[in-house]
């Protein structure tokens, strides 16, 4: 069964004076261990489309499943839990809390599913070693690069053991060097230990390196294919 | 990493704003404490003075007393009901008094008086006159450099000039009007030696009188010069006496000071024909607290059930003190009210700044899972421990002041001085000691904390998070 299931959906914005429809009829399945790039000219609804399916948002019409689980069944602090334990998330920028080391911002995640200190000391330990940032475990985010933070991000993400990790435009701060390396580790992670990714990009050589391309276009999906 | 850990961190990411909001309520709290045990000090100083020193907590006197306070409204006791009121739980002390007024002149001046009758040693045990007695008085001299048979500078002249007689209880009261003017030991011994007063105070039985300071200076009155007095008393009677003076006493409520003659209670009776009547009977308490007033106020009306005599409070009897101390009371806490609002708006201004800045790290933690109520309960920990660090450190500074002003109480000179005996209060201003008001301190800036709250929670807990993360 695929761990995402896309049924009809539309978003269409209200709340100002003009109608958008920024998504419209949006039908998708995604299976465990893909490495999916979501791409598309700006506006085109990437961001929307991984808002709803991280749970972050509702559908204006159709309905999202995430494992065994409708979303739409789930309402505030459920649907927040639900994401703490299901899904991983990593933002264009600024995903860390500024006065936590970036140890401590990998823990945190887990402490808010409750996993023992001892254990989540180990797990943080392990996850940053895993991004390459073994021997940054005590630094605060601000004496961190763009892309070592990004890495950090990826590593809270994957720390909470989630279903699968949405990145909106991980790379879209960095350089190339940095969005490469940030790319290469992803990708290594898909490989090795099955992580499931699903990122947006306005980058060509980021799009590269996935191996299935949803494009979008005015809210519709213009194409679907695997390279 | 505890919540507690993390609010305490977020304390030192704007340190400056941190820095400033904990200072704020610094010196709210350090301000609100001072004043607050000036103003309590200056109350219970008014109550000593007036209340303790002189017309005592309860009173027991004829119903007519309070409206016309005249010889005609005296009474007679069983001799036996001073003692069965001083068994009365929380009775300190109890003595028995004939009051009136007269006319008292010394030379060609003349000066209204009180004449206080008193048993001598039931007041001692009550007011204590005898522990003001003068020892010292600065002589009517002429200070001028003129004198050639004390080696005095111009300076310590001039400060003998401006204290001419006045009266001192000790020597070391004496000196201490040479603080500014620092004067060698022999110089202020002999102006010891220049002002001794021989004087005692009046015990049972005694043929003299003993008058208050200011009243001795104006009448020019020294300790074995007479005291001539008219009055009218009992039923119409006339009242005439002379009366040699015993001893001067320093009375530290100003109003009494000016104007004060004690006299044993059976010389007063027979001054006024009274024969063995009283104005009334004054108690004093060990508790003075107002629950304990009117506790002990109680039991003794029930010792004097059927006597006839009217039993008052001091509040009773003092509506216009009372109303003094009340009103300056309220208008005190409204100033406080006044401060912590101000404090509250910087306080708010601050809270909102941080909320905005913060707005996409809450978005952000929202989205990876931490639950709306736990975020706004750190950030409430976060306001909880400003508010704290800054009321300890207001009280850190603060009960060291307010302990040391309440044991070494600032006494005022010069004008302000002059002012406050004009006024009839002893130019003293003491401190409250540690009490309730200073914890209600505390309590007052986490009140007005608490509103400041509700708007990060509020924020919180509506926070759309995709809006939140864009931002
Ligand atoms: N909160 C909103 N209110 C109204 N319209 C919105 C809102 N959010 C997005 N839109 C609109 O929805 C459409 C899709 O936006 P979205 O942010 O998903 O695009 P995107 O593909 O992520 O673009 P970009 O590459 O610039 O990030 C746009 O037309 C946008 O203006
Ligand atoms: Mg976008």
């Amino acid at each position: 069964m695929a761990i995402i299931e896309v049924v009809n959906v539309d978003k269409i914005y209200n709340d100002s004076e003009v109608k958008v429809t920024a998504l419209s009829n949006i039908n998708l399945k995604v299976e465990k261990g893909e490495f999916t790039a979501i791409v598309g000219p700006s506006g085109s609804g990437k961001t929307t489309l991984l808002n709803l399916l991280g749970g972050l948002d509702t559908p204006t019409n159709g309905k999202i499943r995430v494992g065994d689980v409708w979303l739409n069944e789930l309402k505030g602090s459920k649907l927040i839990d639900f994401r703490l334990r299901n899904i991983g998330f990593v933002f264009q920028s600024y995903n860390l809390i500024p006065v936590l080391t970036a140890g401590e911002n990998v823990e945190l995640i887990m402490q808010l599913q409750g996993v023992p200190a001892k254990l989540r000391k180990q797990v943080a330990a392990d996850m940053l070693g895993k991004v390459g940032l073994a021997d940054r475990i005590n630094s605060r985010p601000a004496k961190l690069s763009g892309g070592q933070q990004q890495r950090v991000a990826v590593a809270r993400a994957l720390a909470s053991k989630p279903q699968f990790i949405l990145a909106d435009e991980p790379t879209a701060n960095l350089d190339g060097k940095a969005a490469e390396n940030l790319l290469q580790i992803m990708e290594q992670l898909n490989q090795t230990e099955g992580v499931t990714f699903i990122f947006s990009t306005h980058d060509q050589r980021v799009v590269s390196r996935a191996r299935r391309v949803i494009q979008l276009e005015d809210g519709k999906i213009k194409s679907d294919f695997l390279q | 990493m505890s919540y507690i850990k993390m609010a305490q961190r977020n304390l030192w990411r704007n340190k400056r704003r941190t820095v400033i909001t904990i200072s704020s309520i610094f010196f709210a709290v350090l301000f609100a404490v001072v004043m607050r045990s000036f103003q309590l000090g200056s109350y219970s100083l008014m109550i000593r003075n007036a209340i303790e020193q002189y017309y005592g907590f309860i009173r027991v006197q004829h119903p007519d007393f309070t409206d016309d306070p005249s010889l005609e409204n005296t009474f007679e006791i069983d001799p036996n009901l001073p003692v069965k009121i001083s068994k009365v739980p929380n009775v300190k002390a109890v003595t028995a008094r004939l009051e009136t007024f007269a006319l008292a002149s010394s030379g060609n001046i003349t000066k209204g008086v009180l004449v206080l009758g008193i048993e001598p040693e039931a007041e001692k045990q009550f007011s204590n006159p005898e522990q003001f007695l003068v020892r010292f008085t600065i002589p009517m001299a002429v200070w001028d450099s003129s004198d050639k048979k004390l080696a005095l500078s111009d300076k310590v002249r001039k400060v003998l000039a401006a204290h001419m007689g006045e009266s001192f209880t000790d020597a070391a009261k004496l000196a201490s009007i040479f603080k500014d003017q620092p004067i060698d030991s022999m110089q202020l011994n002999q102006i010891l030696h220049l002002s001794r007063v021989q004087g005692r105070f009046i015990s049972n039985g005694d043929s003299g009188v003993v008058i208050s300071s200011m009243l001795a200076k104006f009448l020019n009155i020294q300790v074995g010069d007479s005291l001539v007095m008219l009055s009218q008393g009992y039923q119409g009677a006339s009242a005439a006496g002379i009366y040699p003076v015993v001893g001067i006493v320093r009375i530290p409520n100003p109003e009494l000071d000016n104007r004060m003659v004690y006299m044993p209670l059976q010389m007063a009776q027979s001054f006024t024909n009274t024969h063995n009547l009283l104005s009334y009977m004054a108690i004093n308490l060990q508790d003075v607290s107002d629950k304990a007033l009117m506790a002990t106020t109680d039991s003794v009306r029930k010792v004097l059930a059927n006597s006839g005599l009217d039993v008052k409070t001091w509040q009773d009897l003092n509506k216009v003190l009372v109303q003094q101390i009340e009103s300056d009371n309220q208008s005190g806490k409204a100033f406080l009210f006044l401060l912590y609002f101000v404090v509250f708006f910087g306080i708010f201004g601050t809270v909102i700044m941080m909320v905005h800045e913060r707005m996409h790290e809450f978005g952000v933690l929202v989205a990876v899972g931490m639950q709306k109520v736990n975020l706004a309960l750190t950030v409430l920990l976060e306001m909880l421990m400003m508010a704290l660090i800054g009321i300890a450190l207001g009280y850190l500074v603060a009960l060291p002041i307010i302990h040391y002003y309440h044991i070494h109480p600032i006494r005022l000179t010069g004008e302000m001085a002059k002012m406050m005996i004009d006024m009839g209060f002893e130019p003293l201003m003491p401190m409250a000691p540690f009490d309730f008001y200073v914890l209600w301190q505390g309590v007052s800036v986490i009140f007005m904390v608490s509103p400041a709250c509700i708007y990060p929670i509020r924020k919180i807990l509506k926070l759309k998070t995709v809006e939140a993360i864009k931002r």
